[in-house]
């Protein structure tokens, strides 16, 4: 982050606005796509993983941030990869311990949050060159991103493959769940549905 | 003064060594003991969360079960893979201390990995009361059709005998044929095979070890 960025308060609404629609991870820039294909078939789910990706980021943002000046170039990605693993395993046993049905539900893509695209690429493009504040709020605003963006997907998927919206009913009763959905076609085609969907009203914005 | 050579090469290199990766190993350090840390202060929660989850689902096919003993006789199972494991078997006990039943876990491979079952079945090993699924990823809307509905129904009450399963039937009969879920023949086999691995060998062997009788109905 350069200093023609402006004041202070300018630097830090930036980081944290960026990640919620110009660069968001899942729609815009297209990165760590495992979990938006793999844990969107209901919300919870989903919310659990965005909450869990939201605590790993600030974390390993704030720790890179802080050793940025210690690192040495060619032995950066290992240190990003421990930090991160070491918050990914944290979270791990929190889940376990106090939310054990969501922890078996996600299964192997908490661990797996680990080789998460999101987090290394922010701990190497913001928290490695720029101030503590400023990571956490980047780490804010990319992780919420992400989040909201699982739960669009999850949504979708959740009320049209069960008819249950957050485990509600809310689709009358003669609706015919569409099981496809909840498989894991049902991931593409929504994903590249809301993607389509994003780039029309983006390109009728530009025009 | 080969051998000062040797020592100064060694220790400028130790040197080196540890100018360059200090940062790794001391946060390797404190990350291990802040994951040792976290893992001290959950694991029993954890555990407690796994024995509780395999009693809430057991105590639904046992009804009036309360406390859990684990048999400590040595019963071996041996799997089609052709490895051998000791079963984890389960006394269940009511509240006055009185055998309700017997509960065991269970698994094998499914269609789509592997399925971890818990099985209960009554107090003299005759009948079957009902299993249910620890885990699975069997497909959603068709195999995972064996954690609900008709198909768990007919294990409840069905013989402690080797089970077959058919395509046609009556499901609402309480004997040794179970019918097949309508596309998910192979989790619907999968589980057959999972509990006529395991309770005929668990049940042969608590006979020979006099744990229940070996009167036949």
């Amino acid at each position: 982050m350069s200093a023609s960025n402006g004041s202070t308060s300018g630097l830090y609404s930036k980081a944290l606005v960026t990640g919620l629609w110009r660069e968001n991870p899942t729609f815009r820039l297209m990165i760590g796509m495992c979990p938006p294909l793999a844990v969107t078939t209901a919300v919870k789910p989903a919310l659990t993983m965005g909450l869990s990706v939201i605590f790993v980021l600030i974390c390993s943002n704030l720790v890179v941030s802080l050793m940025r000046n210690l690192l040495k170039p060619h032995l950066r990605i290992i240190m990003f990869t421990v930090t991160i693993a070491t918050f990914v395993t944290i979270c791990d046993l929190f889940l376990k311990a106090y939310q054990p049905k969501m922890s078996e539900i996600l299964g192997a893509y908490v661990p797996l949050i680990i080789v998460n695209c999101i987090i290394i690429f922010r701990a190497e493009a913001c928290a490695s060159k720029s101030g503590p504040v400023v990571s956490i709020l980047d780490g804010i605003g990319m992780g919420v991103g992400f989040t909201v963006a699982l739960c669009i997907l999850a949504g979708v998927r959740e009320i049209l493959a069960t008819g249950h919206f957050f485990d509600v009913r809310v689709m009358p009763n003669a609706f015919v769940p569409w099981l496809a959905l909840q498989m894991p076609v049902g991931a593409f085609v929504t994903l590249g549905l809301i993607l389509a969907l994003i780039n029309v009203l983006t390109r009728r914005k530009e025009s | 003064m080969s051998k000062l050579k040797l020592v100064g090469w060694a220790s400028a290199h130790a040197v080196f060594f540890v100018q360059q990766s200090w940062l790794l190993l001391a946060s390797s350090f404190c990350f291990g003991l802040l994951i040792a840390m976290t893992n001290t202060a959950l694991s029993g929660r954890i555990e407690q969360n796994k024995a509780a989850r395999l009693n809430d689902l057991t105590k639904a096919l046992l009804p009036g079960a309360e406390v859990f003993q684990p048999v400590a006789a040595d019963i071996q199972v041996s799997l089609p893979d052709g490895s051998k494991e000791k079963a984890r078997v389960f006394e269940v006990l009511s509240r006055d201390q009185q055998r309700i039943g017997w509960s065991f876990n269970a698994h094998g491979v499914g269609f789509a990995g592997p399925i971890e079952l818990v099985l209960a079945v009554d107090k003299d090993f005759q009948k079957i009361m009902g299993f249910d699924v620890l885990a699975s990823s069997e497909t959603p809307g068709f195999g995972d059709q064996i954690r609900s509905g008709f198909y768990r129904k007919q294990y409840a009450d069905a013989p402690a005998e080797p089970l077959s399963l058919v395509k046609m039937g009556d499901p609402a009969l309480a004997d040794a044929q179970i019918v097949a879920i309508t596309g998910a023949t192979v989790s619907s086999q999968a589980v057959v095979n999972i509990v006529n691995t395991f309770l005929t060998q668990i049940k042969s062997q608590m006979q020979e070890k006099g744990l229940i009788g070996n009167v036949r109905q």
